[in-house]
């Protein structure tokens, strides 16, 4: 499949959209995307969200601090692009290819919503090889989960799945968050 | 063994890659500034609300991290780049003030330690950020009483706000650790702001042009680490001014205004500069 970048030359960050469209072709083929995609860096922030649109083509939108080696600032990290970028396309991937109806809007998502989406994609792309630190992402969903023995099972469930629905997902972050709230805390 | 060592010698492993604050402010993006206001934060401040939240916080903590080891070796410094006598005059300072400088580099290297148990708690690497110097530049002078004013007054006042912010963040996000270590390592801050006041006081007592000179170099200091709008009363500052703390570690309550006031200068000046930055990155594309 296509991949396109914009902008093709960078003014604030020392990126490369060759690199980028390289990076994402690799990606696109690894997750099987069934459609062009197009990449949109805004270079004037350094904050990391990422967001994406659904069409025929798929409209990855990304601030450049999700792009970004946090080693050295304003130069490009594969392993960041790589990614930041997987976890866009997978999240795509899960409403193109059903289960996942009912999940809300990407603006709609609760945080917490957002973290076990995103412990879900990451999960998956640690299987395919890609470099990821477990333990960052097992913090970011006990921030918006709680910090307690429940919903790290929940994390342990969601991280080592591949095929949940929108409902499995929600359902066990669910059920994570719930048993922090009542107390079940970390000894 | 060398005195007066100098910033760009600091032993580190290939993991870490050092920063100037020259390179750091150079950037041009910010979110302080920029055409579409839609798309800027209504609040910059660090709490578990932000969508980046967890993110935002390891890499202030990783900041807190290299801080404390650079807090470390400029404590050391000041133990040994001074001969021990009187203090009246730049090349020595009373024995007792070097008892307080090792008891503070103690304190630093356990919080060295804490720091890198809780970067590996919130899945941050050592040297996954990238190291800004500036806090050792200012344990580079050759006056031990501007040392205590830059390092033990500025700096340990800015970790009194940053450590108040990540305990807040701990607190607020139910994570036991994060509030429990920054609440230890904030009681330790607050004894060396005192340290640096009350020494401060005692070498320049008859001294009143050395007092104005390291008092100056420390509104210079507060403003640096202010990192250019960093930390202020404003939502804007990702780190809030921590009034009751720093009132607890000797600052008077005009003191502490004039670091709001020079705070919120900083952030004006940031966004003045990050405006004219990304004006003159734009130029140079165009001419390129």
């Amino acid at each position: 499949m296509t991949v396109t970048v914009a902008p093709q030359e960078f003014k604030f960050v020392q990126f490369d959209a060759a690199h980028i469209a390289r990076i994402g072709e690799q990606l696109t083929q690894l997750l099987a995307i069934d459609r062009p995609v197009h990449i949109e860096v805004d270079e004037t922030t350094p904050l990391g969200r990422v967001a994406v649109e659904l069409g025929d083509t798929i409209t990855v939108r990304v601030q450049s601090g999700a792009f970004e080696d946090s080693r050295k600032p304003r130069e490009q990290s594969e392993a960041n692009t790589s990614v930041n970028l997987g976890r866009a396309l997978l999240r795509a991937r899960d409403r193109l290819q059903g289960g996942f109806g009912e999940a809300p809007a990407d603006s709609d998502l609760s945080l917490r919503q957002v973290a076990a989406w995103e412990t879900y994609c990451v999960g998956r792309l640690a299987r395919l090889g890609l470099q990821v630190n477990e333990q960052r992402w097992r913090y970011n969903f006990r921030n918006r989960h709680g910090f307690s023995d429940v919903s790290d099972i929940a994390f342990d469930q969601i991280w080592a799945s591949d095929g949940l629905t929108w409902g499995e997902l929600e359902a066990i972050s669910t059920a994570g968050a719930e048993g922090a709230a009542e107390g079940a805390t970390r000894p | 063994m060398r005195k007066f060592f100098p910033v760009d010698s600091l032993a580190r492993d290939s993991r870490f890659n050092q920063i100037t604050m020259r390179q750091s402010q150079a950037d041009p993006r910010t979110v302080l500034v920029g055409t579409d206001a839609k798309q800027r934060p209504n609040s910059n401040r660090l709490t578990p609300q932000r969508p980046d939240a967890s993110d935002r916080a390891r890499g202030l903590m990783h900041g807190i991290f290299v801080g404390e080891i650079q807090a470390l070796e400029g404590a050391g410094r000041t133990c040994f780049d001074f001969e021990t006598g009187a203090g009246d005059s730049t090349d020595n300072v009373p024995f007792a003030l070097k008892l307080d400088m090792a008891r503070q580099a103690w304190d630093e290297a356990r919080h060295v330690e804490i720091s890198v148990k809780l970067s590996e708690w919130m899945g941050t690497e050592i040297g996954q950020y990238a190291e800004n110097t500036v806090l050792f530049e200012a344990a580079c002078s050759t006056d031990p009483v501007l040392r205590l004013a830059g390092v033990n007054r500025a700096l340990e006042g800015l970790a009194i706000d940053v450590f108040t912010t990540m305990k807040e963040f701990g607190d607020i996000a139910g994570d036991p650790y994060l509030e429990f270590c920054e609440d230890w390592m904030l009681a330790d801050e607050v004894t060396h702001v005192k340290m640096g006041s009350d020494w401060l006081r005692r070498i320049t007592e008859n001294d009143p042009e050395r007092r104005k000179k390291a008092l100056e170099f420390q509104s210079v200091v507060d403003k640096i680490f202010s990192f250019g709008g960093t930390r202020s009363d404003s939502d804007e500052s990702p780190i809030g001014l921590a009034r009751r703390f720093r009132e607890l570690a000797g600052f008077s309550d005009d003191e502490v205004e004039d670091i709001a006031t020079v705070s919120l200068a900083a952030l004006e000046e940031r966004k003045a500069f990050a405006a004219r930055a990304r004006a003159d990155a734009v130029d140079q594309f165009s001419a390129s």
